[in-house]
């Protein structure tokens, strides 16, 4: 085992934008009867995040794991940094670096002796100290991982994803169960990685968390992908509407308002008025103006854009996240 | 290299940082040579009431009946059969020795014929076993000298002071042997630990093969078991004296293949479960009465019926045999061979269980 330095973490040399780094044709898994996953194909390129976004049981991780090479796919293959897992399972888990849904590891073993004991299975490997630095665990190099908190095991299990300096990070949900500032925290370092020129694929239910930082995003539902595009892309595709919302007083008409620039329907009741565009922002600054112009005091300005859920709603009938939803 | 020198290093801290695995092996032998070296020490040195029939009357006899009285470990009665047998019935002699008519002729023109017969009293095993170890080596005393010198019967007097054994000198190898048991068998705990806790599920992503993460536990553990050995064996000597008769060497051997027996069955029984807390439950259910009935506190060769029938079965039966023959008896290999070969197929068998039911995720 040889100890490399952090920095070759940041070492991916200008790579080809274009290049595939990992290409997954028609995956199957089947459990009995049920299938959990039915022909997942999709292509992520270098310095990617991509994401897997889809309800619970929806195959995410069935997916993630036959790539990673912890489940024998009953169909399809998967090129991993152009190796073939089913042939070359082993070279392909030297380059890649896996976070598991739940990790759970040696209770015997600290922090310290947990990423060091990770390390000394790749021929190559980062310092725990500098890894502890990354993830922003130093202060627990000595606890032991019952002892550490949510977030704190979560960065730990990230960690131990990046000790062989992977050129691709699998992370099956990140931030499942951490409160709003450890995800920011994980957020932070998983964009970090793509500066570093990292290949990262995710899978996520958070529809915000995959908004915020995947450049490509996948919607997994019931075994298939049944779209895959940028966030902004998906929404676009729904031709989806933004929605305004605020009260003006002064004897606004609605017959006015709806003559506003991009202005597609508008509902009115006691002075409240809801309106629905096409283009947000020069209707949000005519509305404005209006107001403006005509001395109408404009309160409890609301303004929504339609997210990843709608896209979900739209594409299957059901609720992304009917739990929290 | 390098990296299955750290790996059998981690493992070997896992197992150190396990506790309860410490404390019911090395602790649990400790306290048992503590107790039996201070309270019972002495206790095994209580003479051994022998009651000796003489049907032959001869010279021989007598000296053989003579050089008895001399032993220190032996009270000698002298009768009739009759009433040393009653005696023996009701516990006032441990053994009856009974020299049978034309002995002495027998042994003096050349030996072929004469034999000695001993009644056991087996209610008391301990006794028993030291009554057996006893006079089995008056008879080979008397035989060696029938069959290298001629003149008077003469015993071994080594081989005497050999059996005359102390509770604690007993027990300190019995010791050994139920240390590996205890600190062995409960790597089923820890294989199916990692199992249950998706540990060797992570593990499945790195290039890590499951072998090679099996075999630095077991190394670990077998460091462990020894450098265990090492302390329990070093306390036994430097506080109660005991004597080690045999090859150092063929004890270290046979510590180093005890292990191996262990750690083979407690990877067996790892295959059979889901549950950590299960897989240790059922360690606890054997190792428990096998501590007892393997003869790690007293002796149980004159046990029969069904329960020596289980008691032949044993691995830890045939380790404290072995360990006791080497340490109490200087016995080389011919003695425990035996012994060795059954451990050994213990070893083969739990093997190809293993091969057919292991499953590492």
């Amino acid at each position: 085992m040889t100890q490399v330095e952090l920095h070759s973490l940041s070492g991916a040399a200008t790579p080809a934008a274009s290049e595939i780094m990992l290409d997954v044709q028609s995956l199957v898994k089947r459990y009995g009867s049920r299938t959990a996953v039915n022909g997942v194909s999709f292509q992520v390129r270098r310095g990617e995040i991509f994401g897997l976004l889809g309800p619970n049981g929806a195959g995410k991780t069935t997916t993630l794991e036959m790539i990673e090479g912890i489940r024998t796919p009953d169909g399809g293959t998967a090129l991993v940094g152009g190796l073939d897992i089913r042939k070359e399972k082993r070279a392909v888990q030297r380059i890649i670096g896996v976070q598991l849904q739940a990790t759970s590891l040696f209770p015997e073993l600290n922090v310290q002796e947990t990423i060091q004991f990770f390390g000394a299975v790749y021929p190559k490997a980062l310092k725990a100290k500098d890894l502890l630095a990354l993830v922003n665990l130093s202060e627990k190099a000595r606890a032991f991982p019952q002892d550490l908190s949510g977030g704190q095991r979560q960065r730990l299990a990230l960690a131990l994803a990046l000790v062989n300096d992977p050129q691709i990070i699998f992370l099956d949900e990140p931030t499942a169960g951490l409160d709003p500032q450890s995800r920011r925290m994980l957020w932070d370092t998983v964009l970090s990685l793509r500066e570093r020129g990292k290949t990262v694929i995710l899978t996520t239910h958070y529809m915000d968390e995959a908004q915020v930082l995947c450049d490509r995003i996948a919607i997994l539902d019931q075994g298939q992908i049944i779209a895959l595009d940028t966030a902004a892309g998906l929404i676009g595709r729904l031709g989806a509407q933004s929605t305004i919302d605020c009260k003006l007083d002064g004897g606004a008409q609605a017959s006015e308002v709806s003559e506003l620039p991009g202005v597609t329907k508008v509902r009115e009741a006691n002075g409240r008025f809801v309106l629905q565009t096409r283009q947000m922002e020069p209707t949000l600054l005519a509305l404005l103006r209006y107001a403006t112009e005509r001395g109408s005091a404009l309160t409890d300005l609301q303004v929504r854009t339609p997210t990843l859920e709608d896209v979900f709603l739209d594409l299957t009938g059901r609720e992304l996240r009917p739990e929290q939803a | 290299m390098a990296t299955f020198f750290s790996l059998v290093r981690a493992n070997f801290v896992m197992v150190l940082r396990q506790r309860a695995v410490i404390i019911s092996s090395l602790g649990l032998a400790v306290i048992s040579v503590l107790v039996f070296g201070y309270l019972f020490g002495d206790g095994g040195a209580a003479k051994i009431q022998l009651g000796v029939v003489d049907q032959d009357h001869s010279a021989t006899s007598a000296q053989l009946t003579s050089q008895l009285q001399h032993n220190d470990s032996l009270a000698i009665a002298a009768g009739n059969q009759g009433d040393e047998q009653q005696a023996l019935k009701n516990g006032k002699r441990d053994a009856v020795l009974i020299i049978p008519a034309g002995f002495g002729a027998q042994l003096a023109g050349g030996g072929a014929g004469a034999h000695l017969m001993v009644l056991y009293n087996q209610s008391n095993p301990v006794t028993a076993a030291q009554t057996k170890l006893a006079i089995s080596a008056i008879v080979d005393g008397i035989n060696r000298a029938a069959a290298n010198q001629p003149g008077p019967v003469t015993l071994d007097e080594q081989g005497v002071a050999a059996k005359n054994l102390r509770n604690i000198d007993y027990v300190a190898p019995g010791m050994i042997g139920m240390l590996l048991m205890w600190a062995n068998l409960t790597v089923a705990v820890q294989l199916v630990f990692w199992r249950e806790q998706g540990i060797t599920r992570r593990l499945a992503a790195t290039p890590l093969a499951p072998i090679a993460m099996i075999t630095g536990q077991l190394l670990a553990r077998l460091l462990l078991s020894i450098a265990q050995e090492v302390v329990l064996i070093a306390l036994a000597v430097w506080l109660f004296n005991i004597q080690i008769y045999g090859n150092l060497g063929l004890l270290a051997l046979v510590i180093v293949l005890g292990a191996v027996t262990m750690l083979a069955i407690g990877f067996a029984v790892s295959s059979f479960f889901k549950k950590s807390q299960a897989a240790n439950a059922a360690i606890l259910l054997v190792s428990f009465p096998m501590m007892f009935l393997g003869g790690s506190y007293f002796p149980v060769n004159g046990i029969s019926g069904v329960m020596g029938t289980i008691i032949h079965a044993l691995p830890l039966y045939y380790l404290n045999d072995a360990l006791r023959q080497i340490v109490n008896n200087g016995a080389g290999w011919a003695i425990i061979q035996t012994s060795v070969l059954v451990l050994a197929a213990w070893i083969i068998a739990s093997l190809l269980v293993t091969w057919r039911a292991f499953r590492w995720q």
